[in-house]
């Protein structure tokens, strides 16, 4: 077994008397792309925002790359990138400005910086918007830049939380290809999606939180044998997904009751 | 086909609506901040009320006195000053008014007659249009008291009004709405706003000095105001005191026509906004031509200062901060004309109280005006920082994703800030010297060590305040564009605390003979300030820690 990039330990967080994630016990490998899945308000995001020190944990730990966050926050932090929920924008700066605020930020000399930048808005096509505030950029340039800005000092981790959200087939190319060239360089990549197919063709392993609680964790192939199927058939995530969150067939009894609809 | 099978009525959606702002209004009290947020708000509104049924008293008796005094031509005096009241405070009030966008609104089957009358009915949901009604009730009234006979007249006059009234407000606020719907020309216009609204001040000593020669052409122009609500709805009433019809006829007409106006224009606007009109800015186009603009970016970066290295003392992180809160400065258009306030205050002030003004007998002199200005200066530069993180939006969590302390962040921040204000307050002071001369070198060394301590001295609170109470703004926006109440009365109460102390000090000075006490004392006290700051830094990081899920929640929304 290697190296183990990511770990927690009964993780959880209440929010009142609502327990948004409950007790996880997460395990990701290093350099694997990982995808968390569940359904809406299934606890994803809190349990990301957990992950990259945006929320504290009510209890347990989070453990990346060996470090105890809690302990550690400020060497964890050094070693991972983020495109949290909304991005996490400066939007009254241009990109190019963004990318070198954040790059000193996390600590990168002025040469660095000034190279990497350069090349990160080359390589997701933003290099010709110069004077362009972020504010006044589209969606899915947002969503580059926003990746640009998570990968610039080179994390070893690095957390998506829905980072194809909104995102058209161009701008996702572009993600999609940096992602690609990111886990050949070992880096291990955790996403939320919703959109499965996505996941299913990128993602070695997978993990789905229901209800706060971790249902299941494996790769795709573990996955798939531990829902039952008919012999020869190989199941889609979507199909996995739908089995173990018990809703393979719901919307069908659920919508029989809507007569009124028919 | 869907299953409508019947629409509610015009009462019945209104009963929603105001159902639904309840509802708003009670779920936001489920988050702490927001209950603190009411707090400040509800003791804004006590001193409103205060000065609302204060106000009323003073309409019910000039209304009264002006009618059974044979004066009954001045009643347009009353409502001109309610017109103006009701037609410009919203403007300068605008983060105080409702913050809904009712457009939201007509994704219902709301027909147009509804969403006109709703559109109309949230004029009267403002503070201005409420006081501005009470007034004109207690002027109704006062008329009842006074000459009953009047009554009739006065009462159709008043309701012709207020309805002219409630229009013409929600016709200027929709062009205001549509004008500032664009960042560009939002930020135009709101600096050209503030420079106006600086401007005024000058018009007291313009008036001081060429007013005599203005006059005849003032006068020249004022029958034209004859024609404007105020003085039509007081011809109306005074004439049926004479027992002149025509007066009232002319009068009752010419305010139906101003209504039949504003609400055919407003009618117009609205009827663009019920077919869908978009106001928003929309995402910038697809770049279309291809350069080597960041290759050249960069090259010119080279040669400039970049992040951090220009500061060589403090760390990267800080300088980064400090770099960009200057970035933030110069794209916030409003906040950098307010920069100009002042400079602009002090010529101001200069013109108005210094040797130079028409009031010459009643002249400052130096010794007064220094600490004065720089008092007055400290409240205007200090207090946005006691919600420093205001214009941060979805960015702050950037903070929190990095590699660094959040002290780091606040001195960032407060570097940023004590550069602004000693350059501001520099600048101030040389325009000072130029004006009306140096003070004695030991009021000199007193006004800059009370200001060193003013400043140092409300950091750590502000600080405090900005993590506590912090409250999204947005750039160049008016509406719902204020401070947490609470974080509102942080800040006066330390300033005052602080003016206070600076005064007292001063007059020990004074009292006590020995004009450099003030400047040791205050020596002091900033060195005390300063050591408490550095202390808090530690406290303040780990307060943010705490705080981090308020603000990201609160300025990511």
């Amino acid at each position: 077994m290697g190296e183990i990039a990511i770990a927690t330990e009964k993780l959880t967080r209440t929010f009142g008397a609502l327990t948004a994630v409950d007790a996880i016990d997460l395990k990701v490998q290093a350099g694997h792309f990982f995808g968390f899945l569940g359904p809406n308000g299934a606890g994803k995001s809190t349990t990301i925002k957990m992950l990259t020190g945006l929320l504290a944990p009510t209890s347990g730990r989070v453990e990346l790359l060996g470090l105890d966050f809690q302990k550690h926050p400020v060497e964890v932090k050094c070693q991972i990138g983020v495109v949290p929920e909304g991005m996490g924008l400066f939007e009254r700066l241009t990109g190019v400005e963004y990318l070198r605020f954040v790059g000193r930020m996390y600590g990168l000399d002025r040469a660095t910086t000034e190279k990497r930048a350069e090349e990160l808005l080359g390589f997701m096509q933003l290099a010709d918007r110069e004077k362009t505030l972020i504010a006044d950029y589209s969606h899915g340039m947002q969503k580059k830049l926003a990746l640009a800005a998570a990968v610039i000092h080179g994390p070893r981790i690095l957390f998506l939380d829905e980072p194809f959200e909104g995102v058209d087939a161009l701008a996702a190319g572009a993600l999609k290809a940096l992602l690609g060239r990111m886990t050949e360089r070992g880096v291990t990549i955790f996403l939320t999606s919703h959109v499965l197919e996505i996941v299913e063709r990128r993602c070695s392993h997978v993990a789905i939180i229901h209800q706060g609680r971790l249902v299941a964790q494996g790769s795709l192939e573990e996955l798939r044998a531990g829902v039952a199927g008919s012999e020869g058939e190989t199941k889609t995530l979507e199909q996995i997904f739908l089995s173990i969150v018990g809703q393979s067939g719901a919307e069908q009894a659920r919508l029989e009751e809507l007569t009124w609809l028919t | 086909m869907a299953d409508v099978a019947q629409m509610p009525g015009v009462l019945a959606q209104l009963r929603l609506i105001a159902g639904l702002r309840w509802s708003l209004l009670k779920n936001s009290m489920q988050r702490k901040n927001n209950r603190w947020d009411l707090v400040g708000i509800i003791f804004a509104a006590a001193f409103g009320a205060v000065l609302v049924v204060g106000l009323c008293f003073a309409f019910f008796a000039g209304a009264s006195a002006f009618l059974a005094g044979k004066r009954a031509s001045w009643m347009g005096l009353l409502f001109w000053a309610i017109f103006l009241w009701w037609q410009v405070f919203p403007i300068f009030v605008a983060g105080f008014g409702a913050n809904f966008e009712f457009k939201t609104l007509l994704r219902f089957p709301l027909s147009w007659r509804t969403f006109y009358l709703l559109g109309l009915g949230y004029g009267f949901a403002d503070f201005a249009a409420v006081s501005a009604v009470c007034w004109v009730a207690a002027m109704v009234l006062g008329a009842a008291v006074a000459r009953p006979e009047v009554l009739p007249v006065m009462a159709c006059v008043s309701v012709l009004f207020v309805l002219m009234n409630v229009t013409l407000e929600r016709l200027i606020g929709s062009w205001l709405e549509k004008i500032l719907a664009k960042r560009k020309t939002r930020e135009l216009f709101i600096g050209l706003f503030v420079l106006s609204m600086v401007s005024l001040n000058f018009l007291n000593p313009v008036l001081q000095r060429y007013g005599n020669a203005a006059r005849p052409k003032i006068l020249e122009y004022l029958p034209y105001l004859a024609w404007l609500p105020g003085s039509l709805a007081g011809s109306a009433v005074a004439g049926s005191v004479r027992g002149d019809p025509r007066a009232i006829l002319l009068g009752t007409a010419g305010l139906l026509v101003w209504l039949g106006v504003t609400s055919g224009l407003l009618w117009r606007r609205f009827a663009a906004q019920y077919r869908g009109e978009e106001l928003s800015e929309t995402a910038a186009p697809a770049p279309t031509k291809k350069n080597n603009a960041i290759a050249a970016s960069a090259k010119k970066a080279k040669g400039q200062s970049a992040n951090g290295e220009w500061l060589p003392l403090v760390p990267a992180t800080v300088a980064a901060v400090v770099l960009k809160e200057f970035r933030y400065l110069t794209r916030n258009g409003m906040a950098f004309l307010t920069l100009l306030l002042p400079p602009i205050m002090v010529v101001f002030f200069t013109m108005q109280f210094g040797n130079g003004s028409p009031l010459r007998e009643h002249s400052l002199k130096p010794e007064m005006f220094f600490p004065a200005i720089m008092a007055y200066l400290i409240l205007i530069l200090i207090s946005p920082a006691y919600n420093a993180f205001a214009f941060e939006g979805k960015g702050i969590q950037t903070y929190f994703m990095a590699p660094l302390r959040f002290q780091d962040v606040l001195l960032g921040k407060n570097l940023f800030l004590v550069a602004l204000v000693t350059f501001e307050l520099s600048l101030s002071l040389a325009l000072l010297v130029w004006r009306v001369g140096w003070p004695s070198t030991a009021m000199f060394a007193a006004t800059i060590g009370a200001g060193a301590f003013a400043v140092m001295g409300q950091l750590t609170i502000a600080n405090w305040s900005s993590l506590s109470f912090p409250k999204k703004m947005e750039f160049g926006k008016m509406k719902g564009q204020r401070n947490s109440g609470i974080a509102v009365w942080t800040a006066l109460g330390v300033q005052i605390v602080v003016a206070a102390v600076c005064t007292v000090i001063i007059l020990a000075g004074k009292l006590l003979g020995n004009p450099w006490i003030p400047a040791m004392a205050f020596t002091g006290l900033t060195a005390a300030a300063a050591g408490g700051y550095v202390a808090s830094l530690g406290a303040l990081s780990r307060l943010a820690e705490e705080k981090k899920e308020l603000l990201i929640e609160t300025l990511c929304k």
